[in-house]
């Protein structure tokens, strides 16, 4: 009863998903954009009439002025500053643009391009002396707050009375203060026009790009030749004019001058900046984010007004709001990775029956024995980790090692080796084409090519990527072993698209189907999935009709069965299940049956382990990998099986000496070469009774002279 | 309650108590292959204990005593159960506990034996020596018989007792009960040292039963323990703890289900000898990598003989490690010139030189 619960909800809860979602970075824009929602709804409800057309449009008046405000500082803060002098710079700049067009007389034009000069002006002594005599941050803007205060202060006198005294009528400067388009104030049309260019910016030009890399590491952007100084500079003067395009449609809506003008500014637009998310350390950061606190910030202010709360509380709340959003930056900062790999981690469910004997005395068909005690070593102590082995038409014998060569072993004794072509990865599965080009699955990597001169090619290394998929799995993580279809498409498997190849533990700790098969089509230069959902799928052979492939499941125990091609195309047929260990790859053998690897054997404690996934889940957490329960691979077998799903013969090591674990096998002229990936050595076994003129590519593709 | 909810917290965050970490072979317990490279006197599959008067080496095999006479073993007494410990008493007498429910006293050359039983005893697995004639018994467990130890590890069994037996008046006394597997015992001074096993520590049980804690903290799970030649002792460990075994011990579900379905050959419990079939389970380290199985993997078995001061404190041991055989030590003594252990887990009987020792831990 309880275990079908368990099973229930692992089939049907994906809680392998949190982690997922977790670790995109879109989620901490998520989370203020959820805040909004919830504040602008908490808010409407209320008060009544709060989301209206007018007053919206109200809101996105006052949302536009200090939003320009809140991109300069989001812009200084994610080069890993910080701007204090803002709200006296929009008083400047307030100032600047009434001075010139009430008292001077200038023209609306005129005195757009002084006010933003003003404000760049103003941002430029912060920038030279923050960017280039590299003076903290925080202690200047708060040394620039006080003198331009100061400056405004003593401009004011005299002039506040001439200003406020005159009183222009531009049809130009009313359309700045108060105008619309379709309702969208004029302001609101403008930010947004900023904001496409910022996030674009940001995003996809270089010096968006050289922002976040000196914020996030200043010696590292300065040591990969970023102009650092410069660019910090430059970022002040940009806050400094984004504050006087604000001051600009300040003054054109309300054109006073007031000694309260930017008072506290600072202090919303850090709240602002904050709140949506853009971290204070720097490095991170976005328009979408300064947007999403520029309008928590104002709805929860204005909805404060609304409800009648006195301006002591208004501000208290936003400072007790600024406070807690800075708490959790900091703590999400420092322990996001942490959170992430607690949770990524999800364990499914997973039923096997019972396995089948493999015990002397018992008979079936796995019965024990100890044919493979006497094979003969190839390359001992000098290839390592062969997961599979390849033989050509000359006879010559191809190994993958983990440093990354494919090794050539020269027929007839296999004692003379080279490197035959070097890629950089761990080769697993290999096949030859029709033209004698070696396709070969290389971990983290993808499908490569080398020819047969040794010229290395890559085939592919991304697929469509799924719909539903929260990961990107476009990228292939772990391409394992592949078969060759006749018109040249090739069909590999990749055995888990939530983890590295380093990282099959964890694979095999979840249980879960995280694999897929993808075809190749060298013809298009295409590729694309066809099945999904496979755990840990790894072998895989051409069947006889040509229209399918066999492919084994490792974590599945089973050998199954996908139509391609033909009346069948598009199903999968199971050809054997519970099988007592976990299959890897699958080739042909001479008499037109196929050899399976079965690369370790499986124990009744992981067997029940896997019924249990909270059990995994505490140990994944608990335990390093190192104690973890393990699929048991030191052990291995070779059995060959016919298409109907019946085993025909096994083949044990049992000292365990020669073979402690077995990936790969190949028949070749009556002998069986075997690779394992753990191993530093290629077996050879005689076989009795087999075809000694077998040659797998040339019966596959047809004998060339 | 609050220690209660803090409990609760400690399992659930695997913190304090719920924290799986187990200390590691270190300072004096600093591995070694010494136990490997011993010198193998005999092959004995059913050996259980080993005794001797100072001069003579004393085997319970099966349900047999053989006497160690020059290279070859000779049968003492023959019993009809098997034995499972076995000491000599100071006049020189020799003890046997028969299936861990009985204690025997006989000469050798003697056929009247004084029988001893009663007291629920269950497990007996060591006998030694104690004060004015009385023989130390430990009893492992009085829910399960001696050879399922594994389970009673699993069911964290804490039913071990002290017995104190007088072959005089065939009267037990229960000195101390309540323990976590009592599996050896030696008596020092005042006090008798017993290996509280599933605690992995050893205790000094005073005559009223009073424990004190004396060498706590053991990467191991301790078992017989022998006077050695000169003050000290030698300490025996039949196996070692890992952190899976540790973790799974905080697993009460998997625990339950774990001995109901399956065959305990192949359980996650410590073994006194490992790597036999491929259904045992396997964990991450004990992959073989190039051939090679790492000698600081997790021990599924282990083979441990640690030399104790007169203060327990030790001074240096003797291993067997992951990549070895010689497992599953259950007792070790000093005869003369050399040191006799016996590895259950292969079982051998195995003889080392306190002088090769010396040389080479260093000690």
């Amino acid at each position: 009863m309880q275990e079908a619960l368990v099973k229930f909800k692992s089939r049907y809860w994906p809680d392998h998903l949190l982690g997922e979602i977790l670790s995109k970075r879109w989620t901490e824009t998520a989370i203020p954009m959820i805040v909004l929602i919830v504040v602008a709804i908490a808010l409407s409800r209320a008060i009544p009439g709060f989301l209206s057309p007018a007053s919206l449009g109200d809101t996105a008046r006052q949302a536009g002025e200090i939003g320009f405000v809140v991109l300069g500082m989001g812009l200084v803060v994610i080069v890993g500053g910080i701007d204090l002098s803002v709200g006296s710079m929009f008083a400047l700049c307030d100032f600047c643009a009434l001075y010139c067009l009430d008292v001077l007389g200038w023209p609306v034009p005129a005195v757009i391009v002084a006010t933003i000069a003003c404000g760049a002006l103003l941002g430029a002594v912060n920038g030279v002396l923050i960017g280039y005599l590299r003076l903290r941050a925080f202690i200047t803007t708060l040394i620039t707050l006080i003198i331009f205060r100061s400056t405004y202060d003593l401009l004011l006198v005299g002039n506040s009375v001439k200003i406020a005294a005159s009183m222009p009528d531009f049809p130009s400067w009313d359309f700045i203060g108060g105008g619309d388009v379709f309702g969208i104030p004029s302001v609101a049309l403008l930010y947004i026009v900023v904001a496409i260019f910022g996030h674009i910016f940001l995003t996809r030009l270089r010096p968006g790009w050289h922002i976040t890399a000196i914020g996030g590491s200043r010696r590292s952007a300065y040591n990969s030749g970023i102009p650092v100084r410069r660019t910090i500079a430059l970022c002040y003067v940009a806050s400094g004019a984004l504050t006087a395009i604000g001051a600009l449609f300040f003054a054109a809506r309300l054109g006073t001058v007031g000694g309260d003008v930017g008072i506290g500014l600072e202090v919303t637009v850090l709240t602002a900046t904050v709140l949506g998310g853009i971290t204070l350390g720097g490095g991170k950061g976005s328009v979408a984010k300064a947007l999403a606190g520029t309008l928590i910030v104002l709805l929860i202010t204005n909805g404060l007004t609304t409800l009648s709360v006195r301006g002591g509380y208004n501000r208290m709340v936003l400072a007790s709001i600024l406070l807690v959003a800075a708490m959790i930056d900091i703590r999400w900062l420092k322990n996001r990775n942490r959170i992430i790999s607690k949770v990524y981690v999800a364990p499914a469910y997973h039923y096997l029956p019972p396995p089948p004997p493999t015990e002397i005395g018992k008979g079936g068909p796995f019965e024990q024995n100890d044919k493979l005690r006497n094979v003969s070593l190839i390359g001992l102590g000098k290839i390592e980790a062969p997961e599979d082995v390849i033989l050509d038409r000359h006879d010559n014998l191809y190994a993958g090692s983990r440093h990354g060569d494919i090794m050539k072993f020269y027929a007839p004794d296999y004692s003379r080796m080279e490197v035959f072509a070097h890629i950089g990865g761990q080769p697993l599965g290999m096949a030859f084409d029709r033209n004698d080009n070696l396709y070969c699955c290389i971990g983290g990597m993808g499908l490569y090519r080398i020819a047969p001169d040794g010229k290395v090619e890559k085939a592919t290394d991304e697929t469509n990527r799924s719909i539903w998929s929260v990961n990107d799995d476009s990228r292939l993580r772990l391409a394992d072993d592949l078969d060759i279809a006749d018109d040249g498409r090739i069909f590999f498997s990749e055995a888990t698209v939530r983890y590295e190849m380093d990282e099959w533990p964890v694979d095999g700790l979840e249980a879960r189907g995280n694999g897929r098969i993808i075809c190749y089509d060298p013809n298009t230069n295409s590729t694309r999935t066809v099945l999904r959902g496979l755990k840990f799928p790894n072998g895989i052979a051409i069947a006889s009709d040509r229209q399918s492939i066999l492919f084994a499941e490792t974590f599945g125990c089973s050998i199954k069965r996908y139509w391609f091609d033909g009346p069948k195309s598009g199903t999968v047929e199971v050809v054997m299940d519970n099988l007592p260990g976990y299959p890897d790859n699958i080739n042909l053998a001479s008499d037109g049956n196929y050899w399976l690897a079965l690369v370790g054997m499986r124990s009744p404690t992981l067997d029940l382990a896997w019924r249990m996934p909270d059990f995994r889940r505490r140990m994944g957490k608990r335990l390093p990998v190192d104690e973890w329960l393990f699929p048991n691979i030191n052990t291995g077998c070779v059995v060959k099986f016919n298409e109907e799903g019946q085993i025909l013969e096994s083949l044990w090591d049992l000292s365990g000496a020669n073979h402690p674990m077995i990936t790969s096998m190949r028949e070749h002229r009556g002998h069986l070469y075997l690779g394992g990936i753990a191993n530093n050595r290629i077996g050879r076994y005689k076989l009795d009774g087999a075809d000694p003129n077998f040659v797998q590519y040339d019966k596959r593709w047809g004998k060339q002279s | 309650m609050i220690p209660a909810l803090r409990e609760f917290a400690h399992r659930f965050l695997g913190r304090g108590e719920g924290a799986i970490t187990v200390p590691p072979f270190d300072g004096a317990l600093k591995p070694n292959q010494t136990l490997e490279h011993a010198e193998i006197v005999a092959t004995l599959p059913t050996a259980e204990d080993l005794a001797t008067d100072g001069s003579a080496l004393y085997v319970a095999d099966g349900q047999a005593v053989l006497q160690m006479d020059g290279a070859s073993l000779a049968p003492v007494r023959q019993f009809e159960q098997p034995l499972t410990a076995l000491c000599v008493l100071p006049d020189g007498r020799l003890a046997v506990a028969l299936a861990g429910r009985e204690v025997r006293v006989f000469a050798p050359g003697d056929s009247s034996d004084i029988v001893i039983s009663g007291e629920g005893m269950t497990a007996v697995n060591a006998l030694a020596p104690g004060r004015n004639g009385t023989l130390l018994a430990t009893d492992g467990s009085t829910d399960l018989p001696y050879a399922e130890w594994g389970r009673d590890l699993l069911s964290r069994g804490r039913s071990g007792r002290l017995l104190s037996v007088d072959p005089a008046s065939r009267k037990i006394e229960v000195v101390a009960s309540g323990l976590r597997y009592a599996f050896g015992a030696a008596a020092s001074g005042d006090t008798t040292l017993v290996s509280e096993s599933w605690r992995h520590r050893l205790i000094a049980v005073s005559a009223k039963g009073d424990i004190k804690p004396v060498f706590d903290h053991l990467p191991v799970y301790p078992s017989r323990l022998t006077p050695a030649v000169g003050g000290g002792f030698w300490m025996t460990a039949f196996t070692a703890r890992t952190q899976l075994i540790e973790f799974v011990l905080r697993e009460a579900a998997y625990r339950r289900r774990m001995m109901a379905e399956i065959d305990p050959e192949f359980w996650i419990v410590p073994r006194l000898t490992a790597g036999h079939s491929f259904r045992e389970p396997m964990q991450g380290a004990h992959l073989k990598t190039m051939g090679i199985i790492k000698p600081w993997a997790p021990p599924r078995s282990y083979g441990l003989v640690v030399r104790l001061g007169a203060d327990y404190a030790p001074l240096y041991s003797l291993h067997s490690r992951v990549d070895g055989s010689n497992h599953g030590v259950v007792a070790a003594v000093e005869v003369a010139d050399s040191l006799y252990v016996l590895a259950k887990g292969p079982g051998r009987l195995l003889r080392l030189k306190l002088s090769d020792i010396k040389s080479e831990v260093g000690a």
